[in-house]
């Protein structure tokens, strides 16, 4: 017994030693969408990190506080069951290293003179330049435009129905004008994803549409569905005795 | 008071002496225990995980001979039931050895239990009062139940018999013939509800069906006897005591029939399964040929098919049955082939696949076989000792002093057991 | 009835030693059914828990003992139709619940198994073959095309991106019935249906039969084959008595709907992992809860409802 705890000792004081010796590489995942959703890993106590990330694919598995870094979502039509400042997310604006410059370089809410007179499609070298989704546009199949969703003089922010301006931060506003179904199934907590407290009036982190869902290229060429294709987790371990997993793919009944 | 104060010391000293052979059995068995004692100390420290069980294949060797030894106790009611019932004399003499098989039997049951089990120290809990023992809900309370009951039924027969016997006195037979008969039908409820522990669970289809109880009960009553007329052979090799040619040839028809309706019951069950051949159907289907190319048990059901078979035609044919040349060929087959299709065949082809569709195989280590065989080993020491004392005071070696003078007739009271073979 | 402290006493004298670590393993020979236990007796259990991992993991480790709310049914749906089989669910039960994770086979637990099921393939050329060919056929040439099927899935499937154009995907882990024939069979009545519905292990009152493990038709038990593997930095310090507490040798675990998390409020880690959204927590007496709402609106299904055992995990489809 004794000598066993002591070899615990010896092992865990390695393990300390291996541990602070990595301590100064930072660890950076993605939370839902690879390069459009990173965090940092640190200690919010010790011992107790703000995410635990996968070996494997470095997708977030684990959230030490489901509301770190959050805001309140903002107003959200008819989601009336949930207590103001239950509802939060994590600013999209956070994550979108250009949008600060976009409303203050170019379109500082002066009208520019090649402003389209219409919303008809055309091309805006600049914008492609910076956005190489713009060019092939992958969303409403040739049916909509830039200017459908972004607003047209403020263009860090969205657009709704009347042309009024959006925040960045509440896609759902924006997504919602189409997808009407799915906006629904979300405002229930059908459709999305949230993290936090699972008591429908509990409070939660909302994931807003476009921390899943890249607008830009919706249909994902290779699955031609709503969600990216993604890196899969390692399969279970193989039972004691079989050496792979080749039989799975022979039919069983034939 | 006098008489039972010298049943146990005489007893016991006359186990302990036997000749070189005697010895030597006993040495080689204690060796191949010591194995299992090991075995049981890996389990007990690294855990399970020295077998070659898994979470899909959860039960293996351990379960599969527990269930076939459940059918050997259960088997030696083939002995007690022509005695009392249907007065055989020839078996009436030798029913205390069948009582000593099953005792052994169980033993060896719950040796296999607690090999089996993840944590054997914590079996208290089972223990009303102390623990929760939860009945009538679980199948393998009622198991246990009816495990310890049969034991201490059989020690009570056996062992009153014996002493009786040994004092030189008639059995009270208000008090033994309730019991006999109550033994008789409790074996038949050992067998059934060790099928019940299986054959309830809707998750494993393999197991779920009401043929399970009767096709437990016959493969015991073949397997039973095959054993036992083994036994009986080795006794009329290397005892005084005779065992007469009525009493085995009852137990070869009895196997017989037995044998025979068990494997109606198999092919009853592989035309019911196959003719559809529905998901259910795939743990048999892995048995007879694999499924997903993955065939590990398909040569033992195959072989063990063959064994029943032949053993089945060479007791059919009254010449073969009784020529005790052959004979022993035959039981051997028997049992064997009957180890191999309720053990194993039945086991672990109902944990393939998982519920959940899950194919994996089974593949049982070293320590898992050495400590089988170490139990297997701890019982035939348990046998062997019970059938030396039994045999002891059924040929009059082992009696009580003041009544071996008093009275000359012993050798008659003891029922027509005369000193036989070489002495 | 002995106390529990005097025979932790009894524990340590016995022990020849005041090591705190080995009297609370001592005293946890002793202790009774968590479900039998006075408060009191309860309360002492967590407390010499709490100091043998804390001994053990070297660090701060809580075993919560919150009991089920009243007014609390808890309900899980899953989105069949929205899994993309990534299997993040499988690895977030493993960094919550502390299973083992060691690298010999048998070490390695894992509550959720992902299924992999082909979309089959129908073709033309087959259309009139099968056989017996020229009688009138019995059997199709298209039979045997195991599309959804759930015992021709596969469980380690390894591809570079998921989900793939020609497969759908299935988690299945306990399904926490409310009917449960794991509960049934057990010896012991270590495992039961707590009041706010999921069916939970006394791991110290587990005799290791495995009868719950044959019982289930989910093969959602898994054996701890040997004392588990679980990393100091790697084990999680929240935990429930009833829920992710590290296990020990030769006991069963399995998923209890993170009750360490539930209990306190919070999504089973599973749900919040989920990529895709497809995960769904909620109160089955709540209407307004997202379960409650998918139980009203979309088209449900229980796997193996014809084995009775009312499952409070929900498939859905939109």
């Amino acid at each position: 017994m004794k000598k066993l705890s002591i070899t615990a000792l010896i092992f865990a004081f390695c393990l300390g030693m291996v541990s602070s010796a990595f301590a100064e590489e930072e660890v950076t995942c993605f939370e839902s969408r690879k390069g459009a959703s990173e965090v940092v890993k640190r200690d919010l106590q010790p011992g107790w990190p703000n995410v635990k990330c996968s070996p494997k694919t470095g997708a977030v598995l684990w959230w030490g506080d489901p509301f770190d870094g959050t805001v309140p979502m903002g107003d959200t039509p008819l989601l009336t069951h949930v207590p103001p400042g239950n509802a939060v997310v994590k600013p999209r604006s956070a994550k979108l290293a250009i949008l600060p410059l976009c409303g203050t370089a170019c379109h500082n809410g002066v009208i520019p003179p090649t402003l389209p007179k219409d919303k008809k499609p055309k091309a805006i070298p600049t914008m492609e330049g910076l956005l190489p989704d713009a060019k092939n546009l992958q969303h409403g199949r040739g049916r909509i435009w830039c200017l459908d969703c972004h607003h047209t003089t403020q263009r860090n922010k969205l657009v709704d129905n009347f042309g009024d301006p959006l925040s960045i931060d509440q896609p759902q506003l924006l997504c919602g004008k189409c997808h009407g179904d799915k906006m629904r199934d979300w405002r229930d907590g059908i459709h999305g994803k949230r993290i936090g407290e699972w008591a429908s009036t509990g409070k939660k982190r909302w994931f807003t549409c476009t921390e899943c869902h890249n607008p830009h290229n919706v249909q994902d060429g290779a699955r031609n569905r709503g969600f990216i294709q993604l890196e899969p987790e390692l399969p279970p371990q193989l039972p004691k005795g079989m050496k792979d997993a080749k039989h799975e793919l022979v039919h069983g009944v034939h | 008071m006098n008489k039972l104060m010298s049943f146990a010391p005489d007893y016991v000293r006359y186990i302990i002496k036997g000749s070189t052979k005697f010895y030597a059995w006993m040495a080689f068995l204690a060796f191949l225990s010591s194995i299992a004692l090991y075995g049981f100390y890996l389990q007990n420290t690294e855990g399970l995980i020295v077998t070659g069980l898994t979470s899909q294949i959860h039960e293996g060797l351990y379960f599969a001979n527990l269930v076939f030894l459940v059918g050997v106790a259960a088997g030696a009611v083939t002995i007690v039931f022509p005695a009392y019932v249907y007065h055989h004399k020839a078996m009436h003499e030798v029913t205390v050895l069948g009582e000593m098989l099953a005792i052994t039997a169980v033993i060896m049951v719950m040796l296999f239990v607690f090999a089996h089990m993840g944590r054997p120290d914590r079996l208290w809990h089972m223990l009303p009062f102390i623990g929760i023992y939860n009945m009538p809900g679980s199948m393998l309370a009622w198991d246990v139940l009816v495990l310890n009951g049969y034991l201490l039924l059989n020690l009570i027969c056996g062992f009153y018999y014996l002493y009786t016997k040994y004092t030189g006195g008639e059995v009270n037979r208000k008090f033994f013939m309730p019991l006999v008969y109550t033994s008789i039908v409790w074996a038949l409820s050992i067998h059934t509800v060790t099928a019940f522990l299986i054959s309830t669970l809707p998750a494993r289809p393999m197991w779920f069906h009401s043929m399970m109880p009767i096709r437990f009960i016959m493969t015991a009553f073949a397997a039973g006897p095959c054993l036992i007329i083994l036994i009986f052979m080795i006794i009329r090799k290397n005892t005084r005591m005779w065992i007469q040619d009525e009493a085995i040839n009852l137990l070869s028809v009895i196997i017989t029939w037995c044998l025979g309706i068990a494997l109606f019951l198999t092919l009853s069950e592989i035309v019911v399964e196959l003719y559809a051949r529905t998901e259910h159907a795939n743990g048999l289907y892995y048995l007879m040929f694999g499924l997903h190319d993955l065939t590990r048990l398909v040569p033992w059901f195959w072989g063990s098919l063959i064994a029943m078979l032949v053993a089945f035609a060479m007791f059919l044919i009254p010449s073969v049955r009784t020529n005790y040349k052959l004979l022993p060929v035959a039981c051997v087959l028997g049992f064997g082939g009957i180890w191999v299709e309720k053990g194993m065949g039945l086991v672990v082809p109902g944990f393939i696949p998982t519920p959940i569709g899950e194919v994996t195989e089974y593949y049982p280590t070293l320590i898992e076989i050495m400590m089988s065989i170490g139990l297997w080993a701890m019982g035939f020491f348990i046998l062997t000792i019970l059938l030396k004392g039994a045999i002891g005071i059924l040929v009059g070696d082992v009696r009580f002093k003041s009544a071996a003078q008093a009275t000359s007739n012993d050798v008659a009271n003891s029922g027509g057991i005369a000193a036989h073979g070489p002495t | 009835m002995l106390g529990v402290s005097s025979l932790m006493g009894a524990g340590a004298l016995m022990a020849q030693s005041d090591n705190a670590q080995a009297a609370a393993e001592w005293a946890e020979h002793f202790q009774g059914n968590y479900r039998l236990m006075s408060p009191q007796e309860k309360a002492e259990a967590r407390a010499r828990l709490e100091r043998r991992y804390s001994a053990e993991y070297g660090k701060k480790v809580t075993v919560d003992g919150t009991e089920a709310q009243p007014g609390v049914l808890m309900g899980y749906a899953l989105n069949v139709r929205k899994c993309i089989g990534c299997r993040r669910c499988v690895k977030a039960c493993v960094e919550e619940n502390n299973q083992s994770r060691g690298e010999k086979p048998g070490e390695r637990i894992e509550w959720i198994q992902v299924l992999r099921m082909e979309r089959g393939e129908f073709s033309k050329d087959k259309m009139n073959q099968g056989y017996p060919e020229g009688l009138g056929i019995q059997v199709g040439g298209n039979a045997y095309t195991p599309a959804g099927q759930v015992l021709e899935g596969q469980y380690h499937y390894e591809p570079k991106a998921v989900p793939e154009k020609e497969a759908t995907y299935m988690p299945i882990a306990c399904m926490q019935c409310e009917k449960p024939p794991c509960v049934k069979v057990c010896p012991v009545r270590t495992t039961y249906r707590e009041a706010d519905g999921p069916v939970v292990i006394d791991y110290n009152w587990c005799i290791g039969c495995r009868m719950c493990m044959s019982a289930c038709p989910y093969w959602a038990r898994r054996i701890n084959l040997t004392n588990p593997v679980l990393p100091n930095e790697a084990m999680n310090p929240v935990t429930h008595y009833l829920g992710n507490r590290p296990r020990m040798r030769g006991v069963v675990e399995k998923c209890h709907w993170c009750l360490q998390r539930t209990r306190k409020g919070r999504y089973p880690a599973c749900v919040e992992v989920c990529p895709v959204g497809a995960r769904k927590f909620g109160n089955l007496l709540d209407p307004e809860s997202e379960v409650s709402l998918i139980l009203a609106r979309k088209n449900v299904f229980r796997l193996k409802a014809e084995l009775n055992t009312f499952p409070k995990f929900f498939y859905f489809y939109d």
